[in-house]
């Protein structure tokens, strides 16, 4: 069917369904009827108000609004906040976020095309604000999931995770895989899993290098400490035990290194 | 239909529905010059044909009667300082068919209107620049001398 035929029949379809709409002037109109916009006498045949290719408006929302098309700088306000969204229900927050989806694909288009074309893409931070609206959205979905489930079952619905001890004897986060067969089926014999010298000998030089940086760490608390009590000797020694309670603050007291210059210890 | 992690399947299991897809697909001037009513798409390397068709037609409510994809390497360069190797990204390019009625062609995102209005704009600012540096030679010589006196 020709383009001039199908813009014909659309606006027959929509001349008759006018003429069944019965808006007397003493009624009430309560809903403003869609197809008022389209009316036959104002439209013509060939504006832009209607396409017979539905197509080009749903392609055409990968795409900016016309008027900000060149523009060097396109105001937007700011990203959803989790509060925000926390009092929505879940279907508006099932439609933002394809609202927040599409406006991203449109910002990513219009992105890569100042890209082609060597142009100034105004205003990027849009795109990280849509992102934080869209990862919030997720994290309140996730809040309200897990609450569902532990309320239902008594266990997150996600996918589980530990601390396990990898080959080489590292402690690790690991989110656990599905397996066909259960475990005990598939569970590595001790002969094969791998513990030769050079695993030993890693092991050995991690575990001595954990050690150096922990007991750096404490030399360095303790000099902090030591200094202080050079400096002021009338210190409160609850509150200090409470900012470094790695150490010992009493006895560090009492080291020759705590021996500041002061009236008591004069001669 | 998203780049979260998806669990096994077994047949039997109820049909995964995943209500917040994270899929982002971008509108692109094709590399080739192509069909009326073809579209081309970057789109994310984990989509499937399955899941482009879906993307387009329930949340763009795009007809769609072919797809082809394809995976391009990125570019691997060597960099000019320090000459190591940089790879650019991967990326799925799909082309979408639709059905003959329907055509697109991807705009041109700049229109020279704007261009001329901003080109106009910032020839008057030189202009003015130059008067304005003209004016403060006058008084070049006489340091502190108020501007009310002519040259």
């Amino acid at each position: 069917m020709s383009v001039l035929r199908q813009t014909r029949a659309l606006f027959s379809t929509l001349a008759t369904t006018l003429s069944r709409l019965h808006v007397s002037h003493t009624s009430v109109v309560t809903t403003v009827p869609a197809i008022s916009v389209f009316h036959p006498l104002r439209v013509g045949k060939y504006t832009a108000g209607i396409h017979t290719s539905t197509n080009l408006r749903n392609l055409s929302e990968f795409f900016d609004d016309k008027k900000n098309w060149g523009e060097q700088e396109v105001k937007v306000g700011r990203s959803w906040k989790k509060d925000e969204l926390r009092i929505k229900s879940n279907d508006d927050l099932h439609k933002l976020w394809f609202v927040l989806l599409k406006e991203r694909n449109m910002l990513l288009t219009m992105e890569h095309d100042a890209k082609q074309e060597y142009r100034l893409f105004p205003n990027p931070e849009r795109i990280d604000k849509v992102e934080d609206s869209m990862k919030n959205l997720e994290d309140v979905v996730v809040e309200r999931n897990r609450a569902y489930w532990m309320l239902e079952t008594g266990e997150t619905g996600e996918r589980p995770a530990g601390v396990i001890t990898d080959d080489l004897g590292i402690r690790r986060r690991r989110q656990f895989c599905q397996h066909f067969i259960p475990s005990w089926m598939h569970h590595r014999k001790k002969e094969t899993i791998h513990r030769g010298a050079a695993v030993c000998k890693f092991q050995r030089l991690m575990r001595e290098k954990n050690f150096v940086t922990k007991r750096r760490y404490y030399r360095r608390v303790r000099g902090h400490v030591y200094m202080l009590w050079r400096r002021f000797p009338n210190m409160n020694v609850e509150a200090l035990q409470q900012q470094y309670p790695e150490v010992d603050v009493r006895l560090l007291r009492k080291h020759k290194k705590a021996r500041g210059h002061h009236l008591q210890n004069e001669a | 239909m998203s780049t979260r992690f998806y669990p096994r399947y077994h047949l039997g299991n109820p049909q995964l529905r995943v209500f917040l897809p994270n899929f982002v697909m971008k509108l692109i001037k094709p590399p080739h010059p192509q069909p009326p009513n073809v579209a081309t798409f970057i789109v994310s390397t984990q989509m499937t044909k399955f899941d482009i068709q879906n993307y387009l037609e329930k949340i763009y409510k795009v007809p769609v009667a072919s797809i082809k994809t394809h995976i391009h390497m990125g570019e691997i360069k060597r960099s000019k300082v320090g000459g190591y190797l940089i790879k650019d990204d991967d990326y799925k390019i799909a082309y979408i068919t639709m059905p003959k009625t329907e055509t697109f062609e991807f705009p041109d995102l700049y229109p020279t209107e704007k261009e001329e209005a901003m080109e106009k704009e910032m020839n008057q600012i030189k202009l003015l620049q130059k008067d304005w540096s003209k004016k403060i030679q006058q008084h070049k010589h006489r340091p502190g001398m108020p501007s009310w006196f002519g040259a």
